[in-house]
């Protein structure tokens, strides 16, 4: 074919916006959240290679030591070091929550993405079975489950991203069926994408703001129920070094002074959870499309 | 008719840009609305000329600094006085009409209620007595079944009845000197734009008001404007009565959109 | 500018009493395209034109299948459209193009020009990657940008810019016919002679058919051949556009006609009034659409909805009281 230049556009006066974008303010909480996630995932790795003393060895000390040089965080009941029991606790507890979110955030948005393009009676049958799912609460679900498959990490895994996926689903669905109609989804039908390439290549890329907001805070859901079921030792074995069933071990020591058994534990989870909280807060403001240009 | 009710004199301004820095967007801008008469703003997008008509308004957005100037009306500079003082003069004294008619409506109250609420807060007066008026208001901008409209809710207005409502309320609910109106018909049908425009020129003619007229249209401005202002990139371009900017713009940016209005081939 | 026949053999675009109707509650039916009949030819540009409510975007959007149409039939050079199976319908869109009406609504945010160009290519054509980007880089020049443009991305581009990137998507496969819908109204006037200059060089040098959706007269009637003017759903009045623009037959297309303002001095409209506001399209009765707002009516008008009739030339009407009493 052959080409002609055609003149530039002379009279065209309106102004390019520029390359910058405007600085969002919430960059300090995405600093923060970062970094508290950065130490606890720096620790889960430490403590492969390296504790103090053996986590799950009882008797190392004479058992109820209070915070010394010898044992910076003290010893539990049955003299197990705590700051050893602290960090491999990171890779349970860290461990479990990200990968049943990530699990939960494939499956979710994929199946959403699919019934809010869709539409129609799948989406509807889709939407009513999760509704209630969803009447029924999470926690208590998770414990019933876990109850009746059993414990272990792989069962506390899937029970946690179960429960995780409808909510996944709904936030994805709901964006992908608002922009379904969209001109520039019009657009990529017209240009010869097949359904599926106009949901998963165009609409969902403009569609994850809202989901990766919530992704934190469902990462801090389920570091909390983690906790939760470990505390109710439903989760995993009695002597895994996981926060909340150290908190569990550590109650009775509350009443009775040797309050460092329970507390630093319990210091750890707020810690997991502030800084998934202060991503989640970033994230939404960041990815919110008000904000950009 | 030689008077002059509203002269803005060397307005320049700026927005505070995300990274702090002052941005200048008008530059300069003088122009005057004689008393009585119809003057247009004509300018594409980033002219500056809303931003202009805000100003008189006292409604400018937040980002916006002005940098100098002076906005006389009646020998009131309306940049020194207070909100105070320019809520006094909104409504009883200046008037505005937006595009977006169904968008200025307030969704959960009837067009009717509204309407008298904005005569009983300028007249004052019963609440009867208002609704009356409003009712009246309405069918003297060519509503049909004004009672019946003025118990209905801003959806069920199509927009070019929406905008018939809106002008009942700034020109005739409020009995002001000036009326701005910032692109009263974009997005508006050609029919009902015509029929709007018609009305803005027989309620001004009737109520001997002065008119600033806000548009990217010069088509309408050329069929009922007396007085023209041309405003490209936050500068006046050119002012001058209709026939003058019509017949000969004296600069090249006039010639040039006149020319693309009229999609001949701009001459270079 | 060429003067076509409605001929049945050299239309490329041919639609036949397509028909739309949308379910509304109460079991009422909207009827939004009401058996409308198009013909473009190779070439040639024919406008549609209406207010909000006739029915001509949906009726662009039926023929591309964008929305799915309740009836009628849609052929691209003897090929069906409608009805084909949805799964067939990326190779007719080789064919068929468009242009949407906001640019900045028809761009991916998060595809630059390079991507948007390459996606139609990659997807319909057997090429290499650097024929491709050979390819990429003769359409944005072909609309007027450059090669510096490529990695912008579409909020980095001003409006104009962003229409030009929205064409040369379109022509990027070489269709025969493009549909434009409303291509220059969300567009500065500057910039709208500027688009509508290129889309009239695109037309020459590659043979493209348009179908030029529009709200616009004064643009319709720099743009192209022939015209069909629509009002609630039904074409009224076509016709070639010099014909159409100087002795308008229909009430509707003479209110629509009188009521543009021109911009010029001196100008002075006799104004052919219509009673009221478009009226609801929620079942229909038989009869003229016009019906309640026209000037001319008579009892017959109530009396079924009438249909084109011919007045030669290719200028047919649907309004037997103005056939009958020529003025």
């Amino acid at each position: 074919m052959k080409i002609a230049r055609l003149p530039l556009a002379t009279l065209e006066t309106s102004v390019v916006p520029s390359r910058a974008r405007r600085k969002p303010k919430s960059y300090w909480a995405l600093r923060i959240g970062i970094g508290i996630l950065a130490f606890y995932i720096a620790v889960a790795l430490l403590s492969l290679v390296w504790t103090p003393y053996d986590p799950l060895t009882p008797g190392i000390g004479d058992g109820y030591d209070a915070p010394s040089l010898a044992f910076p965080l003290g010893t539990d009941r049955l003299g197990a070091d705590m700051l050893s029991r602290l960090m491999a606790g990171a890779r349970y507890d860290l461990g479990i929550s990200l990968t049943a979110v990530a699990i939960a955030l494939t499956v979710g948005t994929t199946i959403g993405t699919f019934a809010g393009y869709y539409g129609g009676k799948v989406d509807i049958a889709i939407l009513r079975g999760v509704e209630i799912f969803q009447a029924f609460p999470g926690l208590l679900f998770a414990m019933l489950v876990v109850q009746a498959v059993g414990a272990g990490i792989t069962n506390v895994i899937l029970v946690l991203s179960f429960v995780g996926i409808p909510d996944y689903l709904r936030l994805a669905r709901a964006e992908i069926h608002a922009k379904r109609h969209w001109q520039y989804a019009e657009a990529a039908r017209m240009v010869g994408n097949p359904p599926w390439r106009v949901a998963f290549r165009h609409l969902l890329p403009n569609s994850v703001g809202p989901v990766l907001a919530f992704t934190s805070i469902n990462a801090a859901f389920s570091a909390l129920v983690t906790a939760s079921l470990g505390f109710l030792g439903l989760g995993l074995g009695p002597n895994t070094p996981e926060w909340g069933s150290m908190i569990a071990r550590g109650q009775d020591g509350v009443m009775t002074g040797q309050w460092w058994v329970s507390f630093f534990p319990g210091l750890a989870i707020m810690g997991l959870t502030g800084s998934f909280y202060l991503l989640g807060d970033a994230l939404s403001d960041i990815t919110d499309p008000r904000r950009r240009q | 008719m030689s008077g002059v009710l509203l002269e803005v004199e060397n307005y320049s301004g700026a927005f505070w840009s995300p990274t702090n820095e002052l941005v200048p967007v008008l530059h300069q801008v003088s122009y005057r609305l004689k008393t009585g008469a119809m003057t247009a703003v004509v300018g594409e997008t980033g002219s500056g000329k809303s931003l202009v008509a805000l100003s008189i308004f006292g409604i400018q957005p937040a980002a916006f600094v002005c940098t100098s100037g002076r906005i006389l009306y009646r020998d009131t500079d309306l940049l020194g006085i207070d909100e105070k003082e320019m809520r006094s003069l909104r409504g009883a004294e200046i008037s505005m009409v937006f595009q977006d008619a169904r968008a200025a409506l307030n969704p959960v109250f009837t067009v009717g209620r509204q309407l008298a609420d904005v005569y009983q807060l300028q007249h004052g007066g019963g609440r009867s007595a208002a609704m009356a008026k409003a009712i009246e208001a309405l069918r003297q901008v060519s509503i049909p079944e004004p009672e019946r409209r003025a118990r209905q809710y801003p959806h069920e207005f199509s927009g070019g009845m929406a905008q018939r409502a809106m002008i009942a309320m700034a020109a005739l609910t409020c009995r002001p000197s000036l009326l701005i109106l910032d692109e009263p018909t974009t997005g508006l049908d050609v029919t009902i734009q015509s029929d709007i425009m018609e009305l803005i020129v027989e309620l001004s003619r009737q109520r001997g008001l002065t008119t600033c007229l806000i548009t990217h249209d010069l088509g309408v401005v050329a069929e009922i404007c007396d007085e023209v202002v041309v405003m490209n990139a936050g500068r006046v371009v050119e002012t001058g009565t209709t026939e003058a900017i019509f017949t000969a713009p004296t600069e090249t940016y006039t010639r040039r959109l006149l020319a693309a209005s009229q999609l001949l081939e701009a001459a270079a | 500018m060429s003067f076509v026949n409605m001929s049945v053999g050299d239309a490329i675009l041919q639609v036949r009493d397509l028909h739309k109707i949308f379910p509304v509650e109460g079991g009422r039916r909207l009827v939004a395209v009401d058996g409308v009949d198009l013909d473009v030819a190779a070439g040639e540009t024919l406008a549609l034109v209406g207010e909000s409510g006739s029915g001509k975007s949906t009726v662009a959007r039926c023929i591309v299948r964008l929305i799915e149409p309740s009836g009628g039939e849609v052929t691209i050079d003897g090929t069906a459209i409608v009805p084909l199976p949805t799964k067939r319908l990326a190779g007719i869109y080789r064919r068929i193009q468009m242009v949407f009406q906001d640019p900045n609504a028809s761009l991916n945010p998060r595809m630059n020009v390079r991507q948007v160009l390459d996606e139609p290519l990659r997807l319909h054509l057997a090429l290499s990657g650097a024929e491709r980007a050979g390819r990429v880089r003769e359409l944005v020049e072909m609309v007027g940008l450059t090669p510096a443009h490529l990695e912008r991305y579409p909020h980095e581009l001003s409006g104009g810019q962003r229409q030009r990137v929205g064409i040369a998507r379109a022509i990027a496969v070489s269709p025969d016919i493009v549909i434009l819908d409303e291509p220059t109204s969300s567009l500065d006037v500057s910039v709208r002679g500027q688009i509508l200059g290129l889309l009239l060089d695109l037309q020459q040098r590659l043979g493209l058919a348009y179908l030029f959706i529009s709200h616009d007269l004064q643009v319709v009637q720099h743009v192209a051949d022939r015209v069909a003017v629509m009002y609630l759903g039904s074409i009224v009045e076509t016709g070639p556009v010099a014909d159409v623009f100087r002795d308008p037959r229909h009430p509707y297309t003479r209110a629509l006609l009188s009521a543009a303002p021109v911009a010029q001095w001196g100008v002075k409209r006799t104004r052919v009034r219509l009673a009221g506001e478009i009226a609801s399209a929620i079942d229909p009765p038989d009869a003229c659409r016009l019906v309640g707002r026209c000037p001319m009516a008579q009892p017959s008008c109530s009396a079924g909805k009438p249909s084109l009739i011919d007045l030669g030339q290719a200028h047919a009407v649907a309004c037997p009281v103005v056939v009958d009493r020529p003025t």
